[in-house]
């Protein structure tokens, strides 16, 4: 098998995991935070693709492809709120997003 | 045709009851009281029939016993619905079927245009079939349910005038009294099968328990039953209120169907009292303070209908004390004489009270008796019947069972001089009534209020009823005359051989003390309510407040229970249980406002929490491994 072992995969994953999750608990902004869960998407994605390849199966990727469309969705979504948002000119900023805090 | 004769007398006034309430508004009221008066006519003279065919028999051969169906059947035992006809239950048939027709008779005028005229009349041939049912059972269960129909009965009647909460309170009292005897009854039947194993008379007799606790138990449940239903102390509180029924319905407690009843369950099972002496002596003590005490309430009251109800749980002692001391057919004849002259006194009051627009005090009706001479000659005669005024039926029966208490030693000789005692408040009482309510002149209110029905002084039907209970009162007592002749303790002697027979010299004894008490009693309220030589005594409020009974009842019974159950609010449930659930609820809305902070509607704390969620379980997870 060519390329590194699998822990770098492993190790990359768990750094771009914890960047995502830093960035969604720290960040106020929505795009960011938006970002950050794709970053942490990614990152699973990059194990499963990782242990695929590793096991010679392809479900791993077969998995990931159908994460990449579900963060597709979801970006279409949140981006969508987030224009909507700016356009009604309300301020960007989860900590003062909270009247759906029921 | 004995046997046929009871089943007759017995189902008759069932019919009527039945048809009375089938047939509905599609007969008319009139119709009603005819029907139940001729049943019960009818029943009598079935009685008659039955009472021939004894008489025509040997007197070892008198028992005759016959069987519908079994009635019951439970494992070994078997009841049969058995009718007994024998001569003891063949004189009360004669009683409660002839009394009972001529008050049913009596009520076709008094209840005239009375609402609901079909009802009361259907009510009362039930009643007359329920104490039939009690007198003719030949076993004790089947007297049980007989029992315990005269209470529903009673209880029916006396809440006639059911728009009347009085009423309705007096028959649900006379209930529940009646069903605390019913209760002791039944436990005393629980005791008969488990030591017999049946309850047919015969076989109870033969083989119940000589003495010991299970005797004396069986005695006083009976004992309890007798109590309550011939309202004797302390079981006597429900009678007085039960006037409230229609003034025939009163005669037909006292007189015929229901009273007479404990009186008859002692005569009936004296071999079971006299097991038990001791319960049977107790019988006679309660008939003796009964007498006197209800001698001495009825002095001071002021209702008509409640004097003559006083009298009669005074006479009702007096058979308790001659059943009680083991003069059976003596009680048995003051059963009857008391049935001719109460039923007498109640309708004769009736006639009066119906002519005054329903009015009962004593002090308005004063007078009346110038108004109606025949009601107030029928009462007079009904009067010395009761205080026992030679030669009315009430001197034989009640000195024949004074005479019969001088037999059984000084127990007996206290009971006789409690009953002379009694005697002389009989004499009193009796003839306070009769001079306040029919000497002198009218009252206002008499005068005012007397409307005479069609020139006489009630209908026909009231007039010519008395008539028969006054003849009958004045030579019913001359059945027996005990120094002389007894055909009636004769009669009687193979069921009921009496303990306690009175010589000839304690019967003049006896007979002359108490006719001595009885009219130095009637010299005294004469001088009193009649000459008024003396002013009249201020009632004393003992006697007015009937010996504090129902407050008895009320502070042991109510009160009681009321402050136990406030006691059990204030302590046990208010702190205890409401208070837990309280303190539950209270916890749940203090937990859930402080958990309800943590939704705080900021993405990133949720975020956190999630994270650190996910850290501690991997945490756990990695540390478990």
């Amino acid at each position: 098998m060519h390329g590194p072992e699998i822990q770098w995969y492993v190790i990359l994953s768990a750094i771009l995991f914890t960047t995502g999750a830093l960035g969604v608990m720290l960040r106020r902004s929505p795009l960011i935070i938006l970002l950050s869960v794709e970053i942490m998407l990614n990152a699973a994605n990059l194990l499963l693709i990782a242990f695929s390849r590793l096991h010679g199966r392809e479900d791993g990727q077969i998995f990931a492809i159908s994460v990449m469309a579900v963060a597709a969705s979801e970006v279409v979504v949140g981006l969508g709120l987030i224009v909507a948002m700016g356009r009604r000119h309300v301020d960007l900023d989860v900590d003062k997003l909270r009247t759906l805090r029921g | 045709m004995i046997d046929a004769a009871a089943w007759v007398c017995l189902l008759l006034p069932l019919a009527s009851a039945i048809a009375i309430t089938l047939a509905g508004t599609r007969v008319s009221r009139r119709l009603t009281g005819y029907v139940s008066t001729i049943t019960t006519m009818g029943a009598f003279a079935a009685a008659v029939v039955a009472f021939i065919g004894l008489l025509g028999e040997s007197p070892e051969d008198r028992t005759h016993t016959t069987t519908a169906w079994t009635w019951l059947s439970a494992g070994p035992y078997h009841f049969g619905l058995t009718l007994l006809t024998d001569q003891l239950s063949v004189v009360m048939m004669l009683i409660v079927t002839g009394v009972g027709s001529l008050i049913i008779a009596y009520s076709l005028g008094y209840m005239d245009r009375e609402d609901e005229e079909r009802r009361f009349f259907a009510y009362m041939s039930l009643f007359v079939f329920s104490m039939l049912l009690l007198v003719q059972a030949n076993n004790l269960l089947i007297l049980l349910a007989g029992w315990g129909m005269v209470g529903l009965s009673s209880y029916l009647l006396i809440g006639f005038y059911q728009e009347r909460p009085v009423a309705i309170a007096a028959a649900k009292k006379a209930f529940v009294m009646n069903a605390f005897g019913d209760a002791t009854m039944a436990l005393a039947l629980f005791l008969l099968i488990e030591h017999t194993g049946q309850l047919d008379y015969a076989g109870v007799f033969a083989t119940s328990p000589q003495s010991g606790t299970a005797a004396n138990l069986i005695a006083l449940g009976l004992l309890g039953g007798a109590v309550a239903k011939s309202a004797q102390v302390p079981l006597h509180t429900w009678l007085p209120d039960a006037m409230e029924g229609p003034t025939p319905v009163s005669a037909l407690i006292h007189a015929a169907t229901m009273v007479t009843a404990g009186v008859y369950l002692i005569v009936r099972c004296h071999t079971l009292f006299e097991n038990a002496y001791i319960v049977e002596d107790l019988a006679a003590a309660l008939g003796a303070i009964t007498l006197v005490m209800a001698g001495l309430i009825a002095l001071v009251q002021t209702d008509i209908k409640k004097v003559i109800a006083y009298s009669t749980m005074s006479q009702i002692g007096y058979m308790f004390v001659g059943a009680g001391l083991g003069a059976y057919p003596n009680a048995m004849f003051h059963l009857m004489t008391h049935a001719f002259f109460k039923a007498l006194l109640f309708l004769a009051a009736g006639i009066a009270i119906h002519a005054l627009t329903g009015e009962q005090d004593i002090r308005r009706l004063a007078g009346v008796g110038k108004l109606m001479p025949y009601t107030k000659i029928v009462f007079l005669i009904g009067t010395l019947a009761l205080v026992g005024i030679f030669p009315f039926a009430g001197f034989f029966s009640k000195d024949s069972i004074l005479a019969a208490s001088l037999d059984r030693g000084w127990y007996g000789a206290t009971i006789f001089v409690i009953g002379v005692v009694g005697a002389l408040l009989t004499g009193l009482y009796a003839f306070r009534l009769y001079f306040v309510v029919f000497t002198g002149e009218p009252s206002p209110f008499a005068r005012e209020h007397y409307h005479a029905h069609q020139g006489k002084e009630g209908p026909v039907s009231m007039l010519w009823t008395v008539g028969v209970l006054a003849v009958l009162s004045c030579v019913g007592g001359l059945l027996q005359f005990a120094p002389f002749w007894d055909p009636l303790s004769k009669w009687l002697d193979p069921v009921d051989a009496p303990i306690a027979t009175a010589t000839s010299w304690e019967e003049w004894f006896a007979s002359g003390l108490s006719l001595s008490a009885g009219l130095l009693g009637i010299f005294i309220a004469w001088s009193i309510y009649a000459a008024k030589r003396r002013p009249a005594p201020k009632p004393v409020k003992l006697f007015e407040k009937k010996f504090y009974w129902d407050e008895l009842y009320d502070l042991v019974w109510y009160r009681s229970t009321e402050s136990l159950t406030r006691g059990l609010y204030a302590f046990v449930e208010r702190p205890l249980i409401a208070g837990s659930l309280t303190a539950v609820t209270s916890a749940f809305g203090l937990g859930s406002r402080e958990l309800s902070t943590a939704q705080n509607g900021l993405v990133r704390s949720y975020a956190l929490a999630l994270a650190g969620g996910i850290a501690v379980l991997a945490v756990v997870f990695l540390a478990a491994r």
